[in-house]
């Protein structure tokens, strides 16, 4: 069973617009779509805090403002001033992404202390750590983790949603494990639809970062007409990042691992069966 | 009275009586409008079933609550009992006619009696007139549609049939605002048979919203789920419906040559893609529509709107044609003569099929998109092997002896999408109320489009209340009157919204369901009291029984009966497909 109400689904949704040829008139209708629904926040650029914070003004949506985004290869100063200027202009969270290569070249001080900039810098705002999962192996991903709480972060989140994949359920999971109960987990990029998001809720997710999400909600709505129907079987190599990895996209190391991983999974059996 | 009218109009062809029929706030609220309270309506007049093209028999067309309102409000249904199949059935078709005739000033208007001479009615702010049509009948739809609005005015909108709904062709259509059609089931058939050539509507009737600034929100919110949505805001628009040949070929499940194969090796040169950059003019769009999934195009010859993706295929790849010239003009030969593109095209391909194993010496063959247009015109004029193709598949192949042939269920011929490679679309298929229809669960939503979930399409698991599900929803859709198209948008919490703003009536997700569940149950009553049951229900043979060897549909066969008996379960109905009472007890049946 979902023992998921619509009340506690929207209330786990930051409503997404980060598209770099959106206006003024998709922010407001983001924003309008976030108070008729009541999501918990509104995801956008910084160019748009000031007016989406004018435009929900009163109705408890939170702007979330992004930082570093999406490539969070500038320098740690660079965000740390986008972020408070964020915090000045109305932000109440910010999601920063994470020096990525330099995770990846094991510069953990430098991370930390990037990550620790923008913490600083936005006072009482709660800040995300985006890991962009899809160019990380599991040993960097828990990695990124530990270094976002060591910084002071509340939250760490899977993807910018301009990578070459979002978020899965397995890196969720060991996001999870990782920073235990107390520190959120966002899974974002790629969550087209209600069964997406609750793979990742039941992963462990606890805030859910969404364009999509009217379309997640009304699919709630579905669910509990038929159940049955929603919770069939279902082969776990469909949404894992190993059946996904892109050569093309990713680094090469990424990917080998990857491939690696799924030629001893135990679900490549299955795999191989159904297909046959 | 906000959302309705507030007036249906009971009139007798056969003396030009007419009165108002009551209907209560109670029943308005059960069954909604449209299709819904066309059946409850239809229901009551006709306890028993009577002959569809008997002079009592009635033709039900109806509006509904959101009809001239939101987005993709312009539809209207009709509803009667099909001559090709005997079952229920409703008829939806786009355009304006569904706004136009409420902006008249009726919800609904049922046609009982037979004219003593041809006529058409025109319907002007809550009048209707009946007038001589002797002059129109004989000309095809396009004709008829501009004579009437030479008479009329250019703004009247008009719904009519061409000569295959005069000569009760089987599978006539009704045609509305030039090419839009209601299409299945034979309606126009009725039409000629009480000698009504047309329906014409023009008003200025507004419609009242119970709540104008919610209005406003909502229709701005509407707009961007469905820009948002990669099918309404994206495929559709660019692509118009065919951009399904592509993916229902590679899904191995593209029917070709009467179901014998899934994949058609010329499907490309029939695809959206390739009608965009060939005969494509323009997309057109229906009444307050931001989709515009229709096409308007142009060959050498001639122009007009289509082919839409199931007239692509019962033209195509279901005949063996690749000729996308040929089969647009098939369409544009529909269109004026009003028939049914997928009945027609079907029961061609089972004429092939046919002619191919010796059973018949209609001369055809596969692959022959020479003969498109003038098959079409013989079957719409009962004339040569057109009087056999005016039967319809089911009638066609018994009458040869080889009634496996045809490719239907209840005798409405199966759409675009081979069931093996769907299990949940087969048994949407074979429950469906008014036949092989894919409109009554659109299955290959979430099996093959991965819409609002991807399912596996090959697992029988879950589909029984999947099937179910999607069956009322499309019921409450059909019934409120919308486009089905934004059902990939908009989920049923929606619907309850729009109509909540749009009537101040306090609709929630969970009344709606049981609306549609209510709905599909009484039609499925209505069916039952015709003789149809648990036998019915089931599709023809080669499904069960062949295999195909290519495609990503190969070695697969459907396997419907534990379905069956799961969705009868799930339905509330006995084995024999039959409601329990305490099923109708529980919606007040």
């Amino acid at each position: 069973m979902i023992d998921l109400d619509r009340e506690t689904l929207v209330k786990m949704i930051d409503h997404t617009e980060l598209n770099a040829h959106s206006g003024e008139k998709k922010i407001a209708n983001l924003c309008s779509e976030a108070r008729a629904f009541g999501f918990f926040a509104v995801c956008i650029n910084g160019g748009y805090t000031r007016y989406a914070g004018e435009l929900l003004a009163g109705s408890g949506v939170v702007v979330c403002t992004v930082v570093g985004f999406p490539l969070g290869s500038g320098t740690g100063a660079a965000k740390a001033f986008e972020a408070a200027e964020a915090v000045r202009n109305g932000a109440g969270e910010i999601d920063m992404v994470i020096n990525v290569g330099a995770l990846r070249d094991k510069r953990h001080d430098y991370v930390r202390d990037d990550i620790r900039a923008v913490v600083e810098a936005s006072g009482p705002a709660l800040v995300k750590v985006i890991l962009e999962t899809c160019y990380l192996t599991d040993e960097e991903i828990v990695a990124g983790c530990k270094l976002s709480v060591e910084a002071g972060a509340r939250f760490v989140k899977t993807s910018t949603g301009f990578g070459p994949f979002g978020a899965f359920p397995e890196h969720v999971r060991l996001m999870r494990q990782t920073v235990g109960p107390d520190i959120g987990v966002k899974a974002s990029g790629g969550i087209k639809n209600f069964k997406d998001a609750w793979r990742l809720i039941r992963a462990g997710a606890s805030r859910l970062g969404l364009s999509a999400s009217v379309g997640v909600v009304e699919g709630l709505s579905l669910y509990k007409f038929a159940p049955a129907a929603w919770l069939e079987e279902e082969i776990p190599c469909h949404f894992c990042p190993a059946r996904f990895a892109n050569l093309d996209k990713q680094p090469k190391a990424v990917y080998a691992y990857y491939k690696k991983k799924c030629l001893s999974c135990p679900h490549l059996e299955t795999y191989n069966r159904y297909y046959e | 009275m906000n959302g309705w009218m507030g007036k249906i109009v009971k009139l007798d062809l056969g003396t030009g009586a007419r009165e108002t029929v009551e209907v209560g706030d109670a029943l308005r609220r059960r069954y909604l409008g449209g299709r819904g309270l066309g059946v409850r309506l239809y229901c009551d007049l006709f306890p028993r079933p009577v002959d569809p093209f008997a002079d009592e028999n009635a033709l039900i067309f109806m509006t509904g609550p959101l009809t001239g309102t939101l987005m993709t409000s312009g539809r209207y249904q009709i509803v009667s009992r099909s001559p090709l199949t005997g079952t229920i059935c409703d008829s939806s078709s786009g355009g304006a006619f569904g706004a136009a005739f409420k902006a008249a000033g009726l919800d609904g208007l049922i046609v009982t009696g037979r004219a003593p001479a041809p006529v058409y009615l025109a319907v002007r702010d809550g009048a209707i007139e009946i007038r001589d049509a002797a002059g129109l009948w004989g000309l095809d739809t396009q004709r008829t549609q501009k004579a009437i609005q030479a008479d009329l005015g250019a703004k009247a909108s008009v719904a009519s049939i061409g000569p295959a709904g005069e000569n009760r062709v089987l599978f006539a259509a009704v045609m509305n605002d030039k090419d839009r059609a209601a299409g299945r089931g034979g309606m126009g058939a009725i039409m000629g048979a009480k000698n009504l050539k047309a329906i014409a509507a023009a008003g200025s009737a507004p419609v009242a919203i119970a709540d104008p600034a919610g209005y406003k929100d909502l229709s701005s919110r509407l707009d961007r789920m469905v820009d948002k949505n990669p099918v309404t805001g994206k495929s559709l628009q660019v692509l118009g419906t065919s951009v399904l040949v592509n993916i229902i070929n590679a899904h191995g499940m593209f029917p070709t040559e009467n179901f014998r194969r899934g994949v058609f090796n010329d499907a490309e040169g029939t695809s959206g893609e390739k009608i965009a950059e060939s005969i494509l003019q323009r997309q057109s769009a229906c009444y307050k529509c931001p989709i515009g999934c229709g096409r308007t195009t142009k060959t050498k010859d001639r122009s007009g709107e289509g082919p839409e993706y199931e007239t692509v295929w019962a033209f195509g790849a279901h005949l063996g044609v690749s000729d996308l010239t040929a089969i647009t003009e098939a369409n544009y030969a529909c269109n004026e003569l009003g028939l049914d593109t997928i009945t027609m095209g079907s029961t061609i391909g089972c004429g092939m099929e046919l002619c191919e194993v010796g059973a018949w010496d209609g001369g055809l063959r596969w692959g022959d998109a020479g003969k498109l247009r003038d098959l079409v015109t013989e079957t719409a004029y009962k004339r040569g092997i057109g009087a056999d193709l005016a039967l319809g598949s089911k009638r066609l192949a018994a009458k040869h002896g080889r009634p496996e042939l045809a490719m239907q269920v209840k005798g409405l011929e199966i759409p675009a999408y081979d069931p093996r490679g769907a299990q949940g679309m087969a048994l949407s298929f074979a429950t469906s109320n008014r036949g092989g229809c894919h409109m009554r669960a659109y299955l290959i939503a979430p099996e093959i489009l991965g819409h609002p979930v991807f399912l596996d399409r090959f697992t029988t698991a879950g589909k029984a209340e999947l099937v179910a599900l999607f069956q009322d929803v499309s019921a409450v859709v059909d019934s409120s009157v919308l486009c089905r198209f934004l059902q990939f948008a908009v989920g049923i919490s929606t619907f309850a919204e729009m109509l909540r703003t749009v009537t101040g009536l306090d609709f929630g997700d969970e009344e709606l369901m049981t609306t549609g569940r209510r709905i599909y149950t009484l039609e499925r009553l209505f069916n039952n009291r015709a003789g149809f049951g648990r036998g019915d229900d089931s599709l023809p043979p080669r499904f069960s029984t062949e295999e195909f060897q290519t495609g990503s549909s190969r070695h697969r066969r459907v396997r419907l009966d534990g379905m069956l008996d799961e969705y009868y379960s799930v339905r509330g109905w006995d084995g024999e497909g039959r409601p329990l009472p305490r099923t109708l007890a529980e919606l007040g049946l």
